[in-house]
């Protein structure tokens, strides 16, 4: 009875709501929600974007998919394209914030990967509700001027050689991920929670700090603050390509976690059509190419466009490495309960490290 | 008009705007907060949410948070302490040493570090105390042997910061009551044969202690819930506060009405505080 | 031995502000070092400065943030003295209460006050915008002004306004003469913490602002996460430098809290 009550409440209010806002300017202006810097706020991209279609790119960004979530469960009619990790695509779908995708409106479908392009996680009733558009992977990057050996084991990390000397990110999710391959379980899934936790706590000494950004990233590795650490393959590309830091990048033995990113459209989206030609845009590989060599990006979807890369490239080295693809487990969706279970665990390692 | 009626149009007119425009943007939707924070879920969605307990008992079950709970008021305890002991003198020598233009000129400095970006103050914190930043550079400087202090990612360098970020409060409400001391008073003091320490003791202090108090409550209360400085400061030794993990509730999953059971329990915490300092403050107060 | 006393405190008193400066300087010194990652050594340079001047992106966000805080501490000021007189000349039921009240706003922490406002001002119809962020802003600015013209006028103490009042003398003319010129210093601290709330409010501008819009603090967050350069150095700078100036030119034009 209450549930009901408050259900109809919240429906009527919604309505109300919906009435009493300003609508969002839908002739001519394409709004984009995704991270600061991450490719579809490039300055010239949006040019070629705007002077091709006429339409005005305006971007809004959140610094954690908890606030894109947020954001689109609270703004609706605001946002166009949205960019969502694919490990939380079928969720945003399931709760009522997206559109599906129409396919035959993006160009350079057939030539995303299958795997990606295909992949259950943007499907939900049969209808597809993301586009692949990057993927990457997170593992072990290292400092080739101080480690001179490649460490081909993700045991380097707890290595009492490396004491104090280890970066890693607060993140609860991609910790419980590491410690799961390190203990050899599933990833996302880990049926042992208290051999992760105990993996975790023995952290202790290894980590000097916590990053939470490729610049910081380059930051703390260029004032030689730790020599290991977990970091993103696409950014390992360019921190070396960019920043001329001696970084190395390796997929050990166990394994390491994989991801991919998706465009999708918000539901209520004002300008649906702008919508398509924007993601078809960013597959393209005239887009891609042109991000990748002179910013540094990720892997792109699009097969045709990782071949655009120039030969000696890092990033496409390390993106067509076969043997360590397969060595990958992908994130994948978790519960609402899952998260919060992984984020306590963290949090009660993360406690352990004060003691 | 009778003189009662004046005295309450007074009341109402002075305190209803404040009070109303509070109502609409904090009270209100804080209580749509204290509502999560008796549901399982929050109701987005099309998430059914029902009422539960769990998320307080949550608190009182897992030492986890309650050992959150007391590091984060042992920061507030040496922030707030800190703040006090550097703070205090520094007020005192500004409302009655410093004279003329100067006292202005003076009190503007200590304000105008407010007015800077407090990420970007943060971070150059960073590069004061990194090992081999500024701090070990000048320490260097001068005694060459003397090893890197390296202060950064530490409960120190926390501190450093947060001490750094409230300090202007206490020297603001401290100067401001010092200031309204009327000099009158303390030359019957004198002449009444009081020694400087004396009229200090005396009259000076048990006058300022509005100020005191008022600067404690402006510290004590943020500084529990920070989560900024630890974050950047704190390293993964002492990054991990109250405040942090309420954030992660947050912007790392999607569990509001934990965050906000944390969150009220946090105010429950300083109000109880509050409630077991009063009868302490009262005298002083009264005294007046 | 006063005068070695005195010295001695205002030697301290420069401590302390050498110690409030020190990040502030190394700030300012960063924004003129050349190099994009703050290494050193310091090689001078106002590259910066001209990339601040072509960054449209941040100077529009601080102007922003500027426009916002400005109305915000007229507001806030206003309605917070006027609560703080209330609460400190009249003694009436409920006023502990109303003083209580106060306390959430500075304990729960920001970003929970910022999510709970997007979601109420969502269900309530008035969404995100320019007012949405002035309405919050203010709204976390009242209780700092209370607290600190509070304790102003309790550190005063009701004599002189009694006097006031047995030699005859009505409301109104008790207000301006006495109560006013006392509570002075008091509302200008309050003004400069209510500026100082507002212009650096990360949450609410981030929760509250429309899409497209910005302010400063948004900005330098978000810039950290792409590539924090010295641009924001430069900007901070700037901020510095000129609340300096305005604020010497105010103590040349109004003495408050000088010799009675």
């Amino acid at each position: 009875m209450k549930r009901t009550i408050f259900g109809v409440a919240t429906a009527a209010v919604m309505a109300i709501a919906s009435l009493a806002s300003t609508p969002a300017n839908a002739g001519g202006e394409l709004h984009v929600l995704n991270w600061q810097g991450y490719g579809t706020d490039e300055a010239w991209a949006v040019k070629m974007f705007e002077e091709r279609t006429g339409v005005k790119v305006v971007h809004d960004y959140f610094n954690s998919e908890q606030e894109m979530l947020t954001k689109l469960r609270t703004s609706p009619g605001t946002y166009d394209v949205v960019l969502i990790n694919s490990s939380f695509t079928a969720a945003a779908a399931a709760e009522g914030v997206l559109q599906p995708v129409d396919p035959s409106k993006i160009a350079n479908f057939g030539d995303l990967n299958p795997t990606l392009r295909d992949s259950p996680l943007f499907v939900v009733d049969g209808k597809l509700y993301g586009i692949a558009w990057v993927w990457g992977m997170t593992s072990v990057a290292y400092n080739t001027n101080t480690i001179t050996e490649q460490p081909d084991s993700i045991e380097a990390l707890w290595d009492p050689k490396y004491a104090g000397r280890v970066g890693w990110r607060d993140d609860a999710v991609e910790s419980v991920s590491m410690a799961a391959i390190a203990t050899g379980q599933d990833m996302n899934h880990p049926a042992d929670l208290d051999k992760v936790r105990e993996k975790l706590m023995a952290l202790k000494n290894q980590i000097k700090t916590f990053w939470s950004s490729e610049d910081e990233w380059n930051k703390y590795f260029a004032a030689k603050d730790f020599d290991i650490a977990v970091y993103w393959s696409g950014s390992a590309a360019r921190s070396k390509t960019n920043s001329g830091l001696p970084v190395g990048f390796v997929v050990p033995k166990e394994g390491a976690i994989g991801w991919f990113d998706g465009l999708s459209i918000a539901k209520d989206a004002p300008n649906v059509d702008a919508a398509h030609a924007f993601i078809n845009f960013m597959v393209d590989p005239e887009f891609y190419v042109q991000w990748a060599t002179t910013v540094g990006a990720p892997a792109s979807a699009n097969m045709k466009a990782n071949q655009g890369l120039p030969e000696g490239d890092m990033g496409r080295a390390i993106h067509s490495d076969e043997a360590a693809i397969k060595r990958l487990q992908f994130m994948a969706p978790l519960s609402d309960e899952e998260r919060a279970k992984y984020q306590e665990l963290w949090d009660e390692a993360k406690a352990s490290f004060a003691q | 008009m009778d003189v009662q009626q004046r005295r309450r149009i007074a009341i109402v007119g002075l305190t209803a705007p404040a009070y109303l425009w509070l109502a609409l943007a904090v009270f209100l939707p804080l209580s749509a907060m204290l509502y999560f924070s008796f549901l399982t879920v929050a109701p987005f969605g099309g998430r059914e949410a029902e009422l539960t307990l769990k998320h307080y008992r949550a608190f009182i079950d897992k030492p986890l948070y309650r050992d959150l709970a007391w590091i984060s008021l042992k920061l507030g305890f040496h922030v707030t302490l800190i703040c006090v002991l550097m703070g205090y003198p520094a007020a005192l020598a500004l409302a009655r040493y410093v004279k003329g233009r100067w006292r202005e000129a003076l009190f503007l400095l200590v304000v105008l570090p407010f007015w800077s970006n407090a990420l970007v103050r943060t971070f150059s914190w960073t590069m004061v105390l990194r090992g081999d930043g500024l701090v070990d550079r000048m320490i260097q400087a001068v005694l060459p042997w003397a090893p890197s202090l390296d202060l950064l990612f530490s409960y120190p360098a926390v501190v450093i910061g947060l001490v750094h970020a409230y300090l202007p409060y206490m020297i603001l409400t401290c100067y401001i009551s010092l200031q309204a001391i009327d000099d009158s008073l303390i030359e019957a003091a004198r002449s009444l044969g009081a020694s400087g320490a004396t009229a200090f003791r005396r009259v000076i202090l048990p006058l300022s202690v509005p100020g005191l108090i008022a600067g404690t409550v402006l510290i004590f209360v943020p500084v529990i819930g920070s989560f900024m400085e630890p974050r950047i400061l704190g390293g993964p030794r002492a990054a991990t506060m109250l405040g942090t993990v309420i954030e992660e509730q947050f912007t790392r999953i999607f569990n509001w009405p934990f965050g906000a059971a944390l969150s009220f329990i946090l105010l429950g915490i300083v109000l109880l505080i509050l409630a077991l300092s009063y009868p302490l403050l009262r005298r002083p107060m009264q005294a007046m | 031995m006063e005068r070695v006393g005195g010295w001695l405190v205002r030697g301290y008193l420069g401590l302390v502000l050498v110690f409030l400066y020190l990040p502030i300087a190394v700030m300012i010194v960063m924004a003129f070092n050349r190099s994009p990652l703050y290494e050193l050594p310091i090689v001078f340079d106002t590259v910066w400065f001209q990339a601040l001047a072509k960054n449209e992106r941040l100077l529009t966000a601080g102007f922003n943030s500027l426009w916002i805080a400005i109305a915000n501490t007229i507001i806030a000021t206003a309605l917070g003295t006027m609560a703080a007189l209330a609460f400190q000349r009249y003694s009436f039921r409920g006023r502990t209460l109303m003083q209580l009240l106060l306390f959430p706003p500075i304990t729960i922490p920001w970003l929970i006050i910022g999510t709970s406002m997007l979601v109420m001002f969502f269900w309530l119809g008035i969404g995100r915008g320019l007012h949405a962020m002035l309405l919050g802003h203010v709204a976390l600015s009242i209780p700092y002004v209370i607290v600190v013209v509070g304790a102003r006028l309790k550190s005063f103490g009701t004599a002189l306004e009694e006097a006031a009042a047995t030699l005859g003398a009505n409301p109104w003319q008790t207000f301006w003469r006495i109560s006013a010129p006392v509570m002075a210093p008091g509302v200008v601290a309050a003004a400069l913490f209510a500026f100082a709330v507002s212009f650096d409010q990360f949450v609410i501008s981030y929760f509250l602002a429309p899409p497209g819009v910005s302010t400063l603090p948004v900005e330098i967050y978000s810039a950290i996460r792409k590539g924090f350069t010295p641009e924001v150095n430069a900007i901070s700078t700037i901020i510095i430098v000129v609340s300096m100036g305005l604020m010497l030119l105010f103590a040349r034009l109004y003495r408050f809290g000088g010799e009675r």
